[in-house]
């Protein structure tokens, strides 16, 4: 039998046919969507591919350094620990147990940290996530290293991390650093920031961020799936941020709140500002706000409780009260009631004021002097801080001739000394200040101005409130012989190298439309209350001028949250000094001391305790004879 | 033995079916070239993704073991085109039982691999029976279907089928191997079509099987769950679920039209194919090789697959027919479900690239099956069989 005679009853052609046909559009279908894949989508899926495969890891950049006008440091970085999470090597039911341990250990809420991870699964497992907030002991980082097995996913990083040498010394100017926000990221992140980024949040640390800042190096590197690295295709080595030199000396600052921080010690007073200047460019050689706050423990993770006392403390010392802080200026700003008379010519250096009672009445109001000093030219009136005398050059009076300048002009010359407004200080949270005239009383207040408000606004009293800086700067600029200079810490900037990349130059902010024999007379009359006036130092051989200032402010009872005295009053000294002992414009030191609620003491002619500080300070500085070299040239 | 009054002859005895040399030039020539050219393809893959391998260790040892595996193969081959096939069908009953027993002893002392049990050594070597498995039940059920070609209208017919299929189909899913499993059932169906059973029967049979879905959708493990529905929508759950498919998407399309080159692919060599040499071995082709060698492939396959049904349209009897029908239908269907898991038109199931993904089991089992299919054709000429 041939096979070709054999009936096939069991091959069913059509159902071959149909099997074949069925298979053959599954292939055609696969092919199709082979094409689309690789052939529509094809560049699409390769550049998938690239990212799946090449990474851009950042590379840290160290973070510029701070130090004094003589290279002595103020910030440094030092080497710290990293906690983060890679998601995908914990295991989900290992999860909250890991979290909750190392949360303990880092100081975190279980809850932030579970949800850090949580956030870190949705966006990349395999990236690991920082976790802590804050540096983490050494001791901590080794106990996670050696007991990996109880930490799945955990990783420890070096990261380097800021110190603040001194703390509190220059907590007020340089402020510190924090983690970039997700708000502030959004905007940041096209200039390079990263979401586990550090950026300054208050003082120079904030104002400089630009120099201080470090450009991200970027390696790129082949990885596999389980993100293990395989080569590095190429490196751009990271650039650190500039070093930023300051116009501080170190020394004068030292000098300054050992001072002051003495003085708090002894509750003599409860706050003290100090700052000094060089007259003659604007350099700010010391700035002290005491109490202040150690800024290490902000950069280190500062707990709510930590900052609710910080905030509750009514002596403000998150503030850098020499620019951040308003006060009556007291008798210093008669300096501003006499430079308004002398230059609106109402007086001269030979108008006199016959104070024959320490009491004076007007529209049925008293208004005292300290004592009745007897005749009074502009040196002496000056010298003695007669407020009478000064009552008399501002609004007139029955015991002058003279014809008072009047508020506006007061004002006007007030502006232009700078008061009222911000210096322009290269520091963020810099007060304005009040410069009263009548149109701001009746704005302000809604009353008019009386001739009670002159009185009060000629010795500084009333509405005029002024920042310590505004002081110094508006006698420094009486002492350069009328310059008014914007005030600035920054001296230069540095890069890694020690190459100067950037050096601030002299900024005036206005030129003192006042007659230089005025200047003259007034940086006179400050010498005069050293010499024979307010301020006596014993035994001082250096031409120091000044002026005192007193102001009362309110209550003398009770006390305040840290338990301390309230004692009523506020003490200023504001001093310059010139090279030799005349009245050239010689100046290359100005300094204001602040004295916050310290005692009037026993007797008005007492020495305030600002003054005392200042000679002390001056002396240390400068040498008892002045053979000390100023650090005000580098 | 006779089915509508043809006898079926073959030779007395496995030994005396002489002189085969005459029957070589029946030999279907399309058949051993797509299957020699497939073999040579799947040792290029098999170079090419393991390469640059860094986990798997020495690359060479994948090539070796496949070189070894395709002389084996070959071997395999020759021997089973040696003997008359209808002897297999003699010894129906015996494969069946062997079959059964190794897949439920494969359960009792298996390997654990990737958290399913498939595997049992003999000899130092790891075999993994369901492959073989899978070539018996073609056996069985063309034996099974060629005693009955004349009640093939029975649905008693279908459901002895089914009841001869089912302890297999259990034990393979119970290792856990959905894939394998399921490759049953399309070798059930495709046999059972191509051996005369009524299309109403088959449908009403798929209607059951959607109609009990969501039963068995019950009995499926999370994980099996997960890996169904992920090609749906792979990016719902990117690191997860849908990693394999994105990752098998990305390899596929990044080939674009002529490939990256051999072992130049980059999703495998780094892991991000999973599974790189089984599963998902066809992303790994079409990264390298490109749509071209894609299609390739693909034009390989359809070679085999109608040679395979011309083995069968012309073989000498129902059972020939009915291996050749169940061999293409095993053929066809990982082939499919394969590359249409890898391009995320079908769900994930584990099934393996004939030829082409490795593995010793699968590559002996196909050889076997090629064997059977060149002894049907070598001896579809009747009136030469004495």
């Amino acid at each position: 039998m041939k096979t070709g005679e054999r009936p096939r009853a069991f091959v069913r052609p059509y159902r071959f046919v149909a099997v074949g046909s069925i298979f053959a559009i599954l292939l055609g279908v696969l092919t199709v969507r082979l094409w689309d894949l690789q052939l529509v989508q094809g560049q699409h899926y390769r550049s998938l591919a690239e990212d799946n495969r090449l990474l851009r890891l950042p590379v840290a950049a160290d973070r510029g350094i701070v130090v004094d006008r003589n290279g002595t440091v103020l910030v440094r970085n030092i080497p710290g620990f990293a906690v983060s999470i890679v998601p995908i090597d914990l295991p989900k039911g290992r999860e909250t147990d890991v979290a909750v341990r190392i949360a303990s250990l880092i100081g975190r809420d279980a809850v932030d940290v579970l949800k850090a991870i949580a956030d870190q699964r949705v966006r990349n497992p395999y990236e690991p996530t920082k976790i802590s907030t804050k540096p983490i002991p050494r001791e901590v980082a080794l106990l996670l290293t050696e007991r990996a097995d109880a930490y799945p996913g955990v990783r420890i990083d070096a990261e380097s991390i800021r110190q603040y040498v001194d703390g509190p010394l220059y907590s007020p100017l340089v402020g510190y650093t924090g983690p970039v926000t997700e708000d502030e990221l959004a905007k940041l992140r096209e200039q390079g920031y990263l979401p586990t980024d550090q950026i300054g949040r208050t003082g120079l640390e904030w104002e400089y961020e630009q120099y201080l800042r470090g450009t991200y190096g970027w390696r790129e590197i082949e990885r596999d799936a389980s993100q293990r690295e395989i080569k590095t295709l190429a490196q751009t080595p990271p650039k650190a941020g500039g070093n930023v030199v300051l116009t501080i000396d170190d020394r004068l600052q030292k000098i300054l709140a050992t001072e002051l921080e003495a003085g708090v010690a002894k509750d003599a007073f409860t706050q003290g500002v100090a700052v000094a200047m060089n007259p003659q460019n604007g350099e700010i050689l010391a700035m002290v706000s005491t109490p202040a706050y150690d800024n290490n423990v902000f950069v280190k993770g500062i707990t709510q409780k930590e900052l609710d006392a910080l905030n509750k403390d009514d002596r403000h010392p998150l503030v850098n009260k020499a620019v951040g802080e308003i006060y009556p200026p007291g008798s210093t700003f008669k300096m501003v009631t006499g430079l308004s008379a002398l230059t609106a010519g109402t007086a001269t250096r030979n108008t006199i004021v016959n104070v024959t009672s320490n009491v004076i009445s007007v529209s049925g109001f008293n208004f005292y002097d300290w004592r009745a000093h007897g005749t009074l030219d502009f040196v002496h009136g000056f010298a003695h801080s007669s407020d009478i005398y000064f009552y008399s050059l501002a609004g007139g009076s029955a015991m002058s001739s003279v014809q008072g300048v009047g508020p506006e002009a007061i004002s006007k010359y007030g502006h232009m000394l700078g008061f009222g407004q911000p210096t322009g200080i290269d520091l963020p949270g810099e007060a304005a200040g009040i410069m009263p005239d009548p149109a701001w009383k009746e704005q302000a207040i809604g009353e008019a101005w009386t001739i009670g408000n002159t009185y009060h606004e000629a010795i500084g009293q009333g509405y005029v409130a002024v920042t310590p800086l505004q002081l110094v700067n508006a006698y420094a600029s009486v002492a350069n012989g009328g310059t008014v200079f914007v005030p600035h810490l920054l001296k230069e900037v540095q890069d890694a190298q020690g190459h100067v990349t950037f050096t601030k130059t002299p900024e005036v902010a206005r030129k003192l439309e006042m007659k230089p024999e005025d200047l003259r007379l007034i940086r006179e009359a400050a010498r005069t209350v050293v010499t024979i006036g307010h301020a006596y130092m014993p035994g001082l051989k250096l031409p120091i001028a000044g002026k005192t200032g007193t102001a009362e402010f309110g209550s003398s009872n009770g006390k305040d949250s840290a338990g301390r005295n309230l004692l009523g009053f506020h003490n200023w000294f504001v001093s310059f000094m010139p090279k030799q002992d005349n009245s050239d414009p010689t100046a290359e030191i100005a300094m204001v001391i602040f004295t916050f609620n310290s005692s009037k003491s026993v007797c008005d002619s007492c020495i305030n305790p600002a003054v005392t500080m200042t000679q002390k300070v001056y002396e240390a500085y400068l040498g008892v004879d002045g053979t000390k070299k100023a650090q005000t040239t580098p | 033995m006779s089915v509508g009054g043809i006898s079926l002859q073959r030779a007395a005895s496995p030994l005396h079916d002489n002189p085969t040399f005459r029957r070589l030039d029946l030999v279907d020539p399309y058949l051993l070239v797509a299957t020699l050219l497939l073999m040579a393809y799947g040792l290029v893959i098999t170079y090419s993704t393991s390469y640059e391998d860094l986990a798997a260790g020495d690359p060479i040892q994948f090539i070796v073991r496949g070189a070894i595996f395709t002389a084996l193969g070959i071997v395999t081959m020759l021997a089973v085109a040696y003997f008359d096939y209808a002897w297999f069908g003699t010894f129906a009953p015996v494969f069946y039982l062997l079959t059964i027993g190794l897949l439920a002893l494969v359960l009792v002392i298996g390997h654990n691999v990737l958290g399913g049990q498939r595997w049992i050594t003999v000899a130092g070597q790891k075999f993994q029976v369901s492959e073989f498995a899978k070539i018996f039940m073609i056996v069985v059920l063309a034996k099974y279907f060629a005693d009955r070609q004349g009640r093939m209208a029975s649905p008693l017919v279908l459901g002895g089928a089914l009841l001869l299929l089912a302890p297999a189909f259990a034990l393979v899913y119970r290792q856990p191997d959905l894939g394998t499993s399921l490759v049953f059932v399309g070798i059930f169906f495709g046999m059972a079509y191509l051996a005369g059973a009524r299309p109403w029967q088959l449908a009403s049979l798929v209607a059951a099987g959607l109609a009990g879905f969501p039963l068995i959708w019950g009995i499926l493990q999370g994980y099996q769950k997960a890996r169904l529905t992920a090609f749906l929508d792979p990016y719902a759950d990117p690191q997860g679920a849908g990693w394999n498919i994105i990752q098998s998407l990305i390899a596929i399309g990044s080939g674009q039209a002529t490939g990256k080159g051999l072992t130049a692919g980059t999703q495998s060599p780094l892991g991000y194919l999973p599974i790189a040499e089984s599963d998902f071995v066809f992303a790994g082709l079409a990264e390298d090789l490109g749509f071209v060698g894609a299609v390739i492939l693909f034009a390989l396959f359809a070679v085999l697959l109608i040679a395979t049904l011309r083995i069968g349209f012309r073989a000498r009897d129902p059972f020939g027919t009915l291996v050749a029908a169940g061999v293409f239908s095993m053929l066809a269907f990982q082939l499919v479900v394969n590359i249409g898991m890898a391009m995320s038109l079908m769900p994930v199931t584990g099934i393996p690239l004939p030829f082409i993904s490795h593995g010793g089991s699968s590559l002996l089992s196909i050889c076997m099956a090629l064997g059977l299919l060149q002894s049907i054709s070598m001896r579809r000429d009747a009136s030469r069989l004495r």
